[in-house]
């Protein structure tokens, strides 16, 4: 017998009584609370940010402003083109040298902070880890309220190949427990609603 | 590999006698635990996750084959190359055909601690593949040539100035830095080029749901996710028994994980494999590596619903102050006590005696494993099995006779107390006598509740109690 077959008869062979072991329902608990003041708190209390709108500043401005010393501004979104197009980027390690990048998440989950991103959004997934920092746009209306109506709800879990909620930026505590934001990822990650 | 048991108790006395280092160990953990609770008071629902998280668990284990099956049919739907390993070599020789057949020589790879248990870096490196873990505390591990010492954070036993003195060597960096971001940055910078050149990308996973055949990988460096879309080539080692059914049991799963692990709400990434990214190609290789053995011992089977959250690792008394490295196993702590015996029963057979059987373990666990009722199970089966220390099994032996006599065992009390009030120290305080070592033995009573019993007894007990 080949491994996959030895393995799956000893599974059959060894396992409890299935039927003393019935598939529980699904279910949805806790705060289902899905506003954006529960999003930015959550995404605040992992290191997340939120960019602030200056009067009626536009999206290059207020990247400008918190960015001004980004050479390489990497759009994978039509409301600013940056220095350069996602698009444009061939292979994984293209996005290198990128400073910036900017990308509109599918939606966010208001218990966790969370953003999710997948191919559908990010031309090329390396995008959003090689680049130093992230600009990610969200529509207030795509906020879920916790982590069992995302699963439930949301379709991209059942299409997308790459599907990543980020929540916040990198992180390690890895050396004496002292908390680094901006490990191997991005560096930070910033929330533009819009 | 020696068999011989692991000594986790001398193990364990040479990390007492440093300091600065248990301090900091035991702090640190006991931190992780209360940043745990502080999640737990937050979410009312806790109990009844954990509760649900356990009968996910129960019941995808009882059908795992026709789960398996599953995934592997959803899997090969969307593009991915599944492969089945029934041990650690199986998986070795999997990868490395995997590795050959692209020509690859470089491999970045984060935290898995399946390929620890299949001891993989040596094999592919004998084989002409450099391997780089890009998870920083595994990195730090790595450079060091030790075992993880915790699945969560696996460099947790050393203090900065610890990393300092590695880095130093092979980054370096400064011997003299003091300060973790500046290290941290190091090993980013270190990293960096290696990931981009890479041949191919490692990766564990955490989860994997049937209904979609996808698995799910959690971190919070985003080492994971740079291994697994910079090179075009993806291989997922995951052990058999980390399926769920469906998509929606992953609502009651990540939220449980990181609260559970670090206190922390979830990891900073949670992503999802469902298929190779675009001009990519990706494997997961299942690795049974006794598993589907464990599945059939009714006391210990449970021990398989495990997310290795590593909760019971910072809770246990014994584990803060032993550290991992003691435990001589891939996997350490109270979950590593009772499942290491299930991969050799002699190496490992002290093991389940590195717990003082509080009952912690068990009560913070997200999936409900009787972590401490299985370690007194597995102390059974040891003896069983005769695999008990000579000064134990005769120690045991005599406490029973004793236990079994209440004269005698009356008799033995009163002589110990007058000896705790007498004998010198070394007759006390020896190799003998584990208790006596680190702590002092109990001050002796004056008098025994025996003797107190019989001055004070009424003449009604006494008549019932002479006739015994």
């Amino acid at each position: 017998m080949n491994a996959r077959d030895t393995i799956l008869q000893a599974l059959r062979t060894n396992r409890p009584a299935p039927e003393q072991y019935p598939l529980p329902p699904v279910v949805t608990l806790g705060n289902l609370d899905a506003s954006v003041e529960r999003f930015v708190a959550s995404l605040k209390l992992l290191g997340g940010d939120v960019m602030e709108r200056q009067g009626d500043e536009t999206l290059d401005a207020a990247i400008a402003r918190r960015f001004p010393d980004a050479r390489n501004v990497c759009s994978a979104v039509p409301e600013t083109n940056g220095t350069m197009r996602a698009e444009t980027l061939k292979t994984p390690q293209d996005a290198q040298d990128v400073d910036i990048a900017v990308v509109r998440a599918a939606f966010g989950i208001a218990e966790t902070g969370s953003i999710f991103l997948s191919e559908a959004q990010l031309p090329l997934n390396s995008l959003a880890h090689l680049a130093q920092h992230i600009v990610i746009l969200l529509s207030p209306g795509e906020i879920t309220a916790n982590m069992h109506t995302a699963y439930q709800t949301r379709p991209e879990f059942h299409t997308a190949h790459y599907g990543v909620l980020m929540s916040g930026p990198s992180a390690t505590a890895d050396i004496q427990g002292v908390l680094i934001r901006g490990a191997q990822g991005v560096r930070s990650l910033s929330v533009w609603f819009t | 590999m020696s068999n011989r048991p692991v000594n986790h108790a001398r193990a364990a006395e040479k990390f007492l006698e440093d300091a600065p280092h248990l301090q900091f160990h035991d702090e640190r953990l006991w931190d992780m635990r209360q940043k745990r609770d502080d999640q737990m008071h937050m979410l009312p629902e806790w109990q009844e996750l954990r509760t649900e998280a356990s009968r996910i668990k129960e019941h995808t284990l009882a059908r795992l084959p026709e789960y398996l099956e599953r995934f592997e049919e959803n899997a090969k739907k969307n593009g991915i190359h599944v492969h089945w390993a029934r041990d650690g070599a199986e998986h070795n020789r999997i990868v490395g055909e995997i590795l050959q057949a692209h020509n690859a020589r470089s491999l970045i790879k984060s935290k898995s601690m399946v390929t620890e248990e299949c001891d993989m870096r040596p094999y592919l490196e004998k084989r002409g593949v450099t391997v780089t873990e890009t998870d920083l505390g595994e990195r730090i591990q790595q450079l060091d040539d030790q075992l993880p010492s915790h699945i969560v954070v696996p460099a947790v036993h050393k203090l900065t100035s610890d990393v300092a003195r590695i880095f130093a060597k092979d980054y370096k960096t400064d011997p003299d830095i003091r300060d973790p971001h500046l290290l941290a940055e190091a090993q980013r910078q270190a990293a960096r080029p290696v990931i981009l050149h890479a041949d191919a990308g490692m990766t564990g996973g955490n989860f994997v749901v049937a209904e979609t055949g996808t698995f799910v990988v959690c971190t919070n460096e985003g080492n994971a996710d740079l291994s697994a879309t910079v090179p075009n080539l993806h291989i997922a080692t995951i052990g058999i028994e980390r399926l769920v059914p469906r998509m929606a049991d992953l609502g009651v799963f990540i939220r449980l994980l990181s609260r559970s692990a670090l206190g922390s709400p979830i990891t900073q990434y949670t992503t999802h494999f469902r298929g190779p990214q675009k001009g990519g190609e990706m494997h997961v290789v299942f690795v049974d590596n006794g598993r589907s053995a464990r599945l059939g011992m009714e006391d210990f089977w449970t021990s398989l619903k495990c997310i290795r959250c590593g909760a019971c690792m910072n809770t246990c008394p014994v584990y803060r102050r032993s550290g991992g490295l003691s435990y001589g196993a891939v996997y350490s702590g109270p979950i590593g006590a009772i499942i290491d015996p299930t991969f050799n029963e002699r190496k490992y057979s002290t093991l389940p005696y590195a717990s003082t059987l509080n009952g912690s373990c068990t009560n913070v666990c997200p999936v409900k494993i009787n972590i401490h009722e299985q370690l007194y199970k597995w102390r059974r089966v040891l003896v069983q099995h005769h695999e008990m220390p000579f000064v134990k099994r005769e120690i045991m032996h005599m406490a029973g006779k004793l236990m079994g006599q209440p004269k005698l065992y009356r008799a033995a009390i009163s002589a110990t107390e007058t000896a705790l009030g007498t004998l010198p120290r070394f007759a006390l305080y020896n190799w003998l006598n584990p208790w006596g070592k680190h702590r002092e033995n109990p001050h002796p009573v004056k008098q025994t509740f025996h003797a107190w019993y019989k001055a004070n007894r009424t003449d009604k007990a006494s008549k019932t109690e002479d006739s015994r």
